[in-house]
């Protein structure tokens, strides 16, 4: 699927369209721009990662692991920012960017969670998959912290054009708060879960609860097969790629359908040090790009140009594309690159004790748990905080793991933990933050990279509306499930650090207004509109939902607008 | 009671005499011992271990997965580096407690009495950090071992699906994953 550079084209190095990054968004730029008949390049700066033959773990039984999964003292003293991510261990380490490897400047702490391979984070996301509604654009526009260009009625279409190909599982649930897709069988609930969402339903109308939705092939369609693609076996081990093509990824999905048109060149290796603005057309022409294994600068040239880097390598490499016409990066006439930097709020969570239902069990390890759409500040302002958030929970019994903290020793304890302990619960929140001026990031002016790029500077933190907003929750949470019978409710506040949902997003926002964004409603940079971003820097507030869905959506439909006015000979 | 049986009754009777008989190919016994414990201490953990889960007539017990290595590699490792000092101030301690009540080493003594002793060790106040971390190991040991996940609890690699209501008939396993 990567292919090398033919010779040909290495000597001109121009190509129809040049895609940076080859992750969620980027994979999906370079399919549709393929398949459109665009020689599009895609540059990645990280290794190859070829879909089955480079997952050395995925098979892996536990005791054939050295540690049985558990990171060495060496690897969590090395990472004190990856280790704090739940999905780096043993297993998975090789898809996750070690500290030491790309430096940043936390002015204040944030963890910036990486993944530099082709696929980049596909490989390693949480693969859920909600659409936005209309609520979370038309909400952040009423609230006047986004100027929002576009709405649910345009992103509708696209979201049924990714969720086809890349299959979502799902209910027609026939909420507005979380629209309905074009789903394959949804995954099933537990009888736990089926009891306390009923009892939620019941005791608050207006909160739904509903199955969660995935990127998880649970009845492979003809097109998926096509793809190579099989179902999902609920193994659940899908951080270190999935040996059945099951779960969505570049990997496995969009890059194999980009390379069978024989269109496509992937570079690895490649780190893109800026995007070059043409004095004379007003376009950008190029990229140039550092080698990351040899250090030598190469340019590339095209006639368009999608910027997909994962949301502050976007915003760093525009910060860095500097010219006599955007000395301050480009796109970048009102110094608003790199601003209104906002993330999604999971500090909250509760968990509590379940009585009884103990001769039900289930089997299988699901790739989802149930969710339950915001209901804060819908319609109009109610609460003491902007914004809302939505809810996450799931039930389950536990294992020989309920041993850890019971007393006892010989057969009668193994006898009692081998058999399946008390049931659990376990919520937690999905919040929106407010994208606010200060939150930021920008270049360092002293520190540079092992590229000689200048290093990226955080300035991203918690405002007094998360605070407000995770009390909320914990007090919500606790009532639900108070409702539902839970015992021994405990709730925590584990006060992380912004970056570390992985869902950061902004800095290089979209809006009706050229003079407070910097990317029009097809995601275009206004001041120079052949480059297009659509990964999550390019989104204007955060909503509630899990955004790659949308930056899916986002990057397949403006690639059709990139082919269209490239017909047009507007591009 | 066949041969089997007979081979199982006797490990839970005699400890430590027969665990070399279980002993798996793909065992930590397989790794490099770490540096600065002695195979001493290596058998006295496979032990405590093995005191912690037995051999029963369903599966073989943490003696059988070469525990002690486990423990020991795992604590120098993977953890903190104050565990492997937890691990060494928990060995002496109950090695004294053994020679105070019975007047003989930990390994020397019947199964009853390593129950007995463990059981009040776990009790005993300021022993709980030592112990807690030797039970932790333990189980972490035994049920991602081979063994363990496959005779004492169910492992299924490729479930095939998520089958959320299912009725649980009495005695059975929960799984491994």
């Amino acid at each position: 699927m990567a292919n090398s550079p033919t010779p040909g084209l290495a000597t001109d190095h121009t190509y129809d369209a040049i895609v940076i990054g080859s992750g969620i968004s980027g994979g999906w730029a370079a399919k549709e721009l393929c398949e459109a008949g665009l020689r599009t390049l895609v540059l990645e700066r990280g290794r190859d990662v070829k879909h089955l033959e480079d997952y050395p773990t995925a098979l892996k039984h536990p005791w054939e692991l050295p540690h049985r999964g558990r990171l060495t003292q060496d690897v969590v003293s090395e990472n004190p920012i990856a280790k704090k991510c739940y999905a780096f261990d043993e297993a998975t380490e090789h898809f996750f960017v070690k500290d030491k490897e790309h430096p940043y400047v936390q002015e204040k702490p944030f963890d910036w969670i990486r993944g530099y391979q082709v696929g980049g984070k596909s490989l390693i996301w949480a693969r859920q998959t909600q659409r936005w509604s209309r609520f979370e654009f038309e909400g952040a526009v009423r609230d006047g912290i986004a100027d929002w260009p576009i709405g649910y009625d345009d992103l509708a279409p696209w979201y049924s054009h990714v969720e086809k190909f890349a299959g979502i599982s799902g209910n027609y649930d026939k909420l507005e708060e979380l629209p309905d897709g074009e789903f394959l069988p949804a995954w099933e609930m537990n009888d736990v879960e089926k009891h306390v969402a009923g009892k939620i339903r019941g005791a608050f109308p207006g909160r739904q609860p509903i199955q969660g939705r995935c990127a998880h092939l649970t009845v492979p369609r003809p097109e998926h097969f096509a793809q190579g693609r099989n179902q999902c076996q609920a193994r659940n081990l899908c951080y270190r790629g999935c040996p059945f093509g099951a779960y969505f990824s570049s990997n496995s999905s969009t890059l194999p359908a980009a390379a069978s048109t024989g269109k496509l060149t992937v570079r690895p290796h490649s780190v893109v040090e800026s995007v070059l603005h043409d004095e004379k057309t007003g376009k950008a022409k190029g990229v140039r790009i550092v080698d990351a294994q040899t250090k030598q600068t190469t340019e590339y040239f095209a006639r368009v140009i999608f910027v997909n880097a994962a949301c502050l390598n976007t915003n760093l490499i525009l910060l860095n594309s500097k010219s006599a016409r955007f000395p301050a990066g480009l796109g970048n006439d009102h110094g608003l690159l790199g601003r209104y930097l906002a993330f999604h709020n999971y500090r909250g969570s509760l968990y509590g004790a379940v009585e009884g239902f103990t001769d039900s069990y289930y089997s299988g390890r699901r790739p989802t748990q149930l969710m339950m759409p915001n209901f804060r500040n819908r319609l109009k302002q109610e609460m003491d905080f902007q914004r809302g958030y939505m809810v996450f929970f799931g039930a389950s019994r536990s294992g020989w793991t309920q041993g850890l903290g019971a007393n006892g020793v010989g057969a009668s304890f193994k006898e009692k933990i081998t058999q399946p302990g008390p049931w659990g619960v376990s919520m937690m929140m999905q919040g929106e933050t407010v994208p606010r001026y200060e939150n930021h990031v920008r270049l360092s002016t002293e520190r540079k990279d092992p590229w000689d790029i200048p290093q990226l500077v955080t300035s991203v933190g918690h405002t007094d509306n998360d605070e407000k907003m995770i009390k909320d929750f914990l007090a919500v949470g606790e009532e639900m499930l108070a409702a539902a019978g839970v015992k021994r409710i405990g709730k925590t506040d584990d006060k992380r650090n912004p970056g570390l949902d992985i869902h950061e997003m902004g800095g290089v926002r979209m809006g009706r207004d050229p003079k407070t964004s910097l990317l029009n409603s097809w995601n275009q940079l206004h001041a120079c509109p052949n480059v297009f971003v659509t990964d999550g820097a390019s989104m204007a507030s955060t909503g509630v939902q899990n955004p790659s869905l949308t930056f899916m959506a986002l990057a397949a439909r403006a690639a059709h607008h990139a082919v269209g006015e490239m017909k047009k000979g507007n591009l | 009671m066949n041969r089997r049986d007979a081979i199982r009754h006797a490990t839970l009777a005699a400890g430590a005499t027969l665990l070399g008989l279980h002993l798996p190919v793909r065992s930590w016994a397989a790794l490099a011992a770490p540096a600065g414990w002695s195979s001493d201490d290596e058998k006295f953990f496979d032990l405590v271990g093995d005191t912690i889960i037995p051999t029963t007539k369903e599966s073989p017990g943490a003696g059988a997965v070469g525990i002690g290595r486990f423990m020991l590699t795992m604590a120098t490792e993977c953890y903190p580096t104050t565990a492997a000092e937890t691990l060494r101030r928990g060995l002496r301690e109950i090695e004294e407690a053994s020679r105070a009540k019975f007047s003989r080493d930990f390994g020397a003594l019947l199964v009853p009495e390593r129950e007995r002793l463990l059981l009040d060790y776990e009790q005993q106040k300021g022993a709980t950090n030592a112990f807690r971390l030797m039970k932790e190991l333990t189980l972490r040991g035994y049920f991602t071992s081979e063994i363990g996940a496959t005779q004492a609890l169910r492992y299924l690699p490729v479930p095939g699906g998520y089958v959320g209501s299912l009725p649980l008939k009495k005695g059975e396993r929960s799984w491994a994953l």
